[in-house]
């Protein structure tokens, strides 16, 4: 209605009441109309809440609500305010945040549980005879049934489905599993618990309350920089982005900050606004080269090479020709660089060995507790050898002196670096060092003009061991020789010259990165320069890109080696920024009970992914790079020649990484046997390993007793987006159609392994049951067996923390979930309820088995300094120190639900705590029962309730020393026994601060500081990685204590990687000339950077998302590229190698470099995805065209800080190294008439 | 009530055996009522045979893949009006408040948009006002009318039935505005290549002439601005 009638346009009421001073008056027309303006912005109430996975932003939004619908939401402005002379953190959010409430009622919401109707038709008419678990029996007896709905995974075919029948098919399929074949076969793959804690939590409670085995994601992500571990003990810890302000200097490598991390890219506005420089690294003119003041485009995947030159100028620069005093007191206190290597012979050669240790010595340096652990220095003090304190012997064992105090035995040192001068060293020798640079392939500069070793003269020292005279020098002046610097003491391959092309020097790196020597000279010296001005104030930001090569770990040490040598890390300003995919749970000590079901039985079980995908997806039946492409020339002696999958058996075998399933028979029964046989479980599993008679699963995926056979999938989309082998797991996992066009090693004829058993016939469709909970039909919901409606970020109550601010917010549900659909804590909670009601007679209270790996920060990480595998006879199988400890664990599958909703008793018994330290938790448990009430009547009576969402955010709350002062308080007195230092001041005065649900949900609020991490919160400083190692003088939790750049570990040492150096991409040979047609000639780098049109890898199938880049999946090329293969913008093509095809529009730009094609990261196949002429279904995800590729050196286990911990080491999903053929598509096919989605199974055209 | 609305609501309900025994009922209401052509009415007799008689474990993947699945056949009828756009959320309040209005407070886990939530209250309502609100939405039923047809099925009768007691002809450049959407017609492929296209993009007048400032802004970053410090090798 329009309201021109009522409203006065020309005339004026001439009587007129004013009031107000005259600010008002009455009027005596219709007011109507304003009404219009009115409830334009009219609402109900608003509601805090954020967006709950995977999106680092992480921000607080305001959802407003009207008649109980979302209508909108808007950035919330609230933060707490940081200090004077630092801009605010607001506003945070992005256009891809405020377009989530056009998302909640769209079409692609999954309104229904979902099950594929073959089955459904089955089970219904099954369970008129029969009770839940002997239906699941039976039908898995039956393969003509197992296979009517096995095949036709993501070919349609749902119906509807009542939660009553969904959740009963679930736990009936779970506990026949757990029955059958044992708990161990129960996955579930969930990623970072950060971004919606309780969601995660909900799922994982569930499977450790029953066995199941929770995966890891951040590894399988290859997010996960094994370089951190490594060097630091820790698994990723950085500043927050306000610290980006306080920087000096500003380095981007690889990370594209306006396009990826919006919400924050305005401190790196705004720190340039404050005269803060900086550079950009990458190969595509990105967003973020825009604001770089240089931009260095090296090529892709030579990063390590620029790196090594930023490197040797540094070092020239600041450490040799001229003393930065500085970088070397730095240094001195804070790396191993005064560590002492013992030069060791090999075939008449000298090779870097092992670090120096106390052992070594005669007398052990009067060092009883570990001295196998003590690494030893020269001191200048005494002029004698020394176990300074701080390493890892100290941690474990004993008090006090596990410091970085410059001191040993109690008496003060000053260590010396270098043995360069002619006083300091009894000798100079040629030691030997790998060079990779002449490995390269392809579109990869090969250099042919240097030798694969290059021996180079190093100052020692003669010490006497017990085992004899020897000579040592310290990780400085190998480190230098490394670097290729020339120090006066003659001999090859070391100059003083940049624009020598030796291995180094910024000519050398010119040469392979192509960026110009003179600019890499340029942008190093201003690093440093601004890092000794300063005292460390120079930052690297650094994206995930560089961490998806094979040889991602040179990348990054070559990084961190930079920020070390130049003082930056744990200084607020400077240090490496890398913030991707885990996501800092702040709260972590607090949820981990909640998650894992700490407070009922331990330990839960943890599985590295990338292991565990590439057996049970079969990638390793097709593993084209051996391990003898990529050994050391320098290796030693060893049985090196095995396939990638033996390594991980042996690292398993060793106790190193863990396994999923555990052993061939199912632990349950294993369990019994013992008891029949009267023996402790650990002497009864070890003596049967021994003897053969129990075998570990990994030694034989293929065999049906070893698969997989239930899945769980939540707040992930683990098929179309993180998969990578996407076509495998659809051959293998699931059984249906795929597009993998290679042979097997055993079609190929190709090397088989020596330790895992080879079937002739590989196995499709190991899965039972697929399960997929989540609020949109997702490329793997379209795959699964169930799809379970899940509430949406608005409609439930959860959690929040990042790494890239300091705050904890709440999710809360704003409204009701839409149609059927549950928060995931409902789900798990209705399934847990379930199987408590359906498992009687089937499971009771039984003894379960968990093999436990050797654990990262537990007196178990000093388990093996020399490697030795029991199977061959090298030692004793000892349970939990030559192998995986075999743990007791007792179920109780009758209490299952009992259990989940509420706070068990083993938190009372045995303390709450993690990374290394704990403390008694009573006080917060009792504090639980009166918070939550307790449960009055089932198996946990008594105890602290868990029904709701909120009562498990309280519980969090409650227990984490970040959100509970008095936790705080005394997670820090844990600390100062084994440092024998004072730290508790840091959490001075916030003794009786505890943060409840309702105070975040009033305003995010900041976190109190705690020695699970390495930043504080203060008032002066911003969160730092690093920052209480170098302030507080707590160790690194490494080998030496200190940031460790050298890695001794044997394995290290024979993949060449006891330093770092340039190491080119690895040929994964997936363009075989059986693949590739003739005249299909461009070949292409493939590269998944993450995209601007989605949050993180979530809806990018948001319609508006869509309509702002190219409705479809899309992949880039260079003009030049494009050109050669007669491709113009816009063009359907295809892109295919030996694992798959997919298909996309191209995006011809002068952006790319040429030679590489850039496809962004999780773009949907559900979505304008039309079919490949190449194997003839639906074009592919971004991973129809990867494969994983394991790496020997991140399955080390059992020597400190290179120990297992979940999603802190192990395997990981490189990417980057594949090439592809990419061409134009000839007839778009969109394979939509009925026929061709109903189509039985066809085997992908070879 | 006006009982064919509420049949129809019923006919566009998730199949269930209920409704399959209750199909003789719909069919004979179907059936009887004048104010559809003998020509509609025998057009629906496909899809009551189909409710009817056809396996229920078919008719409900059916039902999934079409109108949970196909965004372009979603039921919800803002999908079509609004799709993903903020002034969704505001009419459906606008909705609710319709049928709160009228008396009844909706108790479904679906959204205040869904077709047959929409049908059963037009049921209620004087024929006049039923037939208005039809109207307004004859377009959309035209365009899943159209699609429905394409894909051979049967349930397209219901939509051609509703546009006869909306007692209007839909707007046509409305419907074919909806129909343009892409993936509605993937045989023609020039159509679909049109609606991707970007248009390129021109830097000033002459876009060959070059920028001067750029060039030595460009020049100057290649120079160090910081001389080597001291004592550096060379």
């Amino acid at each position: 209605m329009s309201h021109l009638l009522d409203k006065l346009n020309f005339l004026e009421s001439k009587n007129l009441e004013e009031f107000s001073d005259g600010f008002g008056k009455t009027t005596n027309e219709s007011r109507d109309w304003e009404d219009t303006y009115r409830n334009r912005w009219r609402h109900d109430k608003v509601v805090r809440s954020t967006h709950g996975v995977n999106c680092t932003g992480s921000c607080s939004w305001k959802i407003y609500v009207k008649s109980g619908i979302v209508t909108w939401e808007t950035q919330q402005t609230d933060y707490p305010r940081t200090r004077a002379d630092l801009p605010n953190h607001e506003p945070r959010g992005c256009a891809r945040g405020a377009s989530y409430s056009w998302y909640l009622y769209s079409a692609n919401r999954v309104k229904n549980p979902l099950v594929r109707g073959r089955l459904m038709k089955v089970w219904r008419k099954m369970r008129e005879t029969m009770d839940p678990i002997a239906a699941w029996t039976k039908l898995q007896a039956d393969p003509i049934l197992r296979a009517s709905y096995v095949e036709t995974r993501g070919k349609g075919g749902f119906v509807r489905a009542t939660w009553d029948e969904a959740t009963e098919i679930t736990a009936a399929a779970n506990a026949y599993t757990a029955k059958t074949y044992g708990p161990d076969r129960v996955f579930g793959f969930s990623p970072i618990p950060a971004m919606s804690m309780v969601s995660y939590a909900a799922g994982s409670r569930y499977l450790s309350l029953m066995g199941g085995v929770c995966m890891s994601f951040y590894d399988w992500y290859c997010d996960l920089p094994p370089a951190s571990p490594m060097t630091w003990g820790e698994q990723t810890d950085v500043p927050e982005s306000a610290d980006w302000y306080n920087s000096g200097y500003l380095l981007l490598w690889g990370s594209n900050v306006p396009q990826t991390r919006t919400p924050d890219a305005h401190f790196y506005t705004e720190a340039r606004y404050k005269g803060t420089k900086s550079a950009v690294i990458c190969p595509d003119y990105s967003e973020a080269a825009k604001f770089g003041d240089v931009w260095l485009n090296a090529k892709q995947g030579t990063d390590a090479a620029l790196a090594m030159a930023f490197g040797h100028v540094i070092l020239r620069e600041f450490h040799l020709d001229r003393q930065c005093e500085y970088f070397e007191d730095y240094t001195r206190k804070y790396s191993d660089f005064p560590m002492l290597v013992k030069i060791e012979e090999k075939n008449g050669k000298m090779i870097p060995g092992r670090f120096l240790r106390a052992d070594d010595l005669d007398g052990k340096l009067g060092e009883d507790n570990n001295p196998a652990w003590k690494t030893v220095a020269f001191d200048g003090v005494s002029n004698s050898l020394v176990a300074p304190n701080g390493s890892i012997g100290y941690r474990w064992g004993e008090d006090g002196e596990w410091n970085l105090e410059e001191k040993a035995k109690t008496a003060d040192t000053k260590l010396k670096t270098t043995f360069v001068l002619d006083e300091d060293h009894d000798d100079v020798l040629g030691v030997d060092f790998p060079y990779f640079g002449g490995e390269a392939y392809g579109q990869f500069e090969t250099d042919a003009d240097h030798p694969d070793v290059l021996t180079r003269n190093i100052p020692v020292k003669r010490v006497k061991t017990a085992d004899g005279e020897i000579a040592v020098a310290t990780v400085f002046d190998l480190f230098c020789a490394n670097y290729g610097l020339d120090r006066g003491l003659g001999g090859d391959w070391v100059t003083s010259d940049y624009a020598d092309e030796m291995p180094g020097t910024p000519a050398w790196a010119e040469k392979i990165t192509g960026v110009p020597a003179d600019k890499i000279a340029h942008v190093a010296r201003e690093f440093a320069d601004n890092a000794e001005k300063t005292n460390g104030k120079s930052m690297i930001i650094i994206g995930a890109a560089m961490n998806h090569w094979f040889h991602m770990d040179m990348n990054y040490r070559g990084v961190i080696n930079m920020l070390v040598m130049c003082g930056c890390v744990g200084q607020s300003g400077g240090g490496w920024a890398h913030y991707v995919g885990q996501e800092k749970l702040r709260p972590q000590t607090g949820w981990q009970p909640l998650a894992f079901a700490l407070d009922w039985n331990r330990p839960p079980r943890h599985m590295n992914s990338t292991s565990a995908w590439y057996a049970h997806t079969d990638q390793w039946r097709y593993e084209t790079l051996k391990a003898d492409e990529i050994l050391s020339p320098t290796a030693p002696e060893g049985d090196w020649d095995i396939s990638l999958i033996d390594y991980n058996i042996r690292a398993e075998r060793m106790g190193w990484l863990p396994s999923a399933p555990q052993l061939k028979t199912n632990p349950l029964e294993v369990a019994k046997a013992a008891k029949d046989a009267g023996k402790e479980i650990p002497a009864y599993v070890a003596e049967n390993l021994k003897s053969g008679d129990l075998e570990m699963s990994c030694e034989d995926p293929d065999n049906p007793a070893n698969w997989p056979r239930n899945l769980f999938v939540w707040r992930s989309n683990l098929l179309g987006s993180s998969g990578k082998g996407h076509e495998y797991f659809l051959k293998h996992l699931l059984g249906t159609d795929h597009g993998v066009m290679g042979k097997d090693l055993g079609e190929d004829g190709g090397q088989l392994p020596k330790e895992a058993k080879w079937h002739e016939d590989a196995p499709r469709g190991k899965l039972d049951l697929l399960v997929t909970i989540d609020f949109r039909m997702s490329t793997t919901a379209v795959y699964s067996d169930i799809v379970l409606p899940t509430a949406s970020w608005y409609e439930k109550d959860d959690m929040n923390t990042s790494d890239m601010h300091p705050f904890i917010h709440p999710l809360q549900a704003a409204v009701d979930p839409a149609y059927e659909s549950k928060s995931d804590w409902e789900i798990f909670k209705s399934i847990a309820k379930k199987f408590q009601e359906i498992t009687p007679g089937y499971l009771e209270k039984e003894t379960d088995i968990v093999a436990l790996p050797i654990l990262h920060d537990t007196p178990a990480e000093i388990a093996q300094d020399q490697v030795k595998d029991w199977k061959k006879g090298e030692c004793d199988l000892i349970p939990g120190k030559t192998a995986p400890a075999y743990i007791a664990v007792e179920r109780d599958y009758t209490a299952l639900y009992d259990r989940f909703t509420a706070l068990g008793p083993m938190l009372d018994k045995l303390g709450n705590g993690g990374k290394g330290i704990s403390w008694d938790t009573q006080e917060e448990i009792d504090n639980l029962a009166a918070l939550n009430g307790v449960q009055l009547d089932g198996a946990a009576a008594g105890r602290p309730k868990i029904e709701t969402a909120i009562d498990a955010c309280e519980v969090i709350l409650m227990l984490a020393p970040e959100t509970n002062g008095n936790v705080a308080v005394k997670a820090w007195h844990a600390l100062e026994k084994a440092t024998g230092r004072e730290h508790a001041h840091l959490a001075k005065g916030e003794h009786g601060n505890k943060i409840r649900f309702h105070d975040i949900a009033a305003q995010p609020r900041k976190i109190i500081s705690s020695p699970t991490w390495s930043g504080i919160e203060s008032e002066k400083v911003s969160y730092n990685a690093g920052y209480t190692n170098v302030h507080e003088l707590i160790p690194w939790r490494t080998l030496t204590g200190r940031q460790q750049l050298y890695q001794d570990h044997l394995w290290m040492l024979a993949f060449g990687e006891g330093f770092m150096s340039y190491r080119p991409p690895v040929d994964l040979k997936t363009i075989t000339k059986d693949v590739q047609d003739d005249g299909d000639n461009l070949v292409l780098n493939f590269i998944t950077p993450h995209q601007k049109w989605g949050i993180h890898s979530t809806y990018t199938d948001n319609l508006l998302m869509l309509t702002l880049n190219r409705g479809g999946p899309v992949v880039w090329l260079s003009e030049v590229d494009a050109k050669s293969a007669g491709i113009v913008d816009n063009d359907w093509i295809e892109v295919y190698n030996t694992n798959g095809a997919l298909t996309a529009r191209a995006v011809v730009s002068q952006r790319i470099k040429e030679g590489t094609t850039f496809m962004y990261h999780a773009q949907e196949k559900i979505v304008n995805t039309p079919g490949s002429e190449k194997t003839g279904h639906r074009g592919g995800i971004h991973n129809s065209v990867t494969r994983a590729v394991l790496k020997p050196t991140h399955m080390i286990g059992g020597y400190a800080q290179q120990s297992y911990g979940f999603n802190y080491y192990g395997t990981v999903g490189s990417n980057r190294d594949e090439f592809v053929v990419v061409r134009k598509m000839k007839k778009v096919d969109w394979l939509d008439k009925e026929e061709s989605w109903k189509a039985p199974a066809q085997e992908a055209k070879v | 009530m006006d009982r064919t609305l509420k049949a129809f609501s019923l006919l566009l309900s998730y199949p269930t055996c209920e409704l399959q025994h209750a199909m003789p009922e719909i069919s004979a209401v179907l059936a009887s009522d004048t104010r559809l052509t003998a020509a509609a009415r025998r057009a629906l007799r496909p899809l009551v045979e189909e409710l009817s008689g056809r396996d229920i474990y078919e008719l409900e993947e059916q039902f999934v893949l079409l109108f949970d699945r196909s965004r372009t056949l979603s039921l919800n009828l803002f999908e079509h009006v609004h799709g993903e756009s903020r002034d969704r959320g505001g009419a459906m309040v606008s909705l609710v408040e319709t049928y709160r209005e009228g008396g009844f407070d909706p108790v479904t886990s679906e959204l205040p948009d869904h077709l047959p939530v929409l049908l059963e209250f037009l049921a209620t309502r004087p024929p006049l006002v039923a037939q208005e609100t039809l109207a307004d939405a004859a377009h959309i039923f035209e365009a899943l009318n159209a699609r429905l047809i394409r894909r051979e099925s049967p349930y397209g009768a219901v939509f051609a039935s509703l546009i006869q007691l909306a007692g209007v002809k839909a707007d046509k450049e409305a419907v074919a505005e909806m129909l343009a959407q892409p993936d509605d017609d993937p045989t023609d492929l020039e159509a679909l290549d049109e609606v991707w296209e970007e248009s390129e993009v021109l830097f000033g007048p002459d876009p060959n002439a070059g920028c001067p400032q750029a060039r030595e802004m460009l020049a100057q970053m290649d120079l160090p601005v910081n001389p080597a410090p001291r004592h550096a090798a060379e």
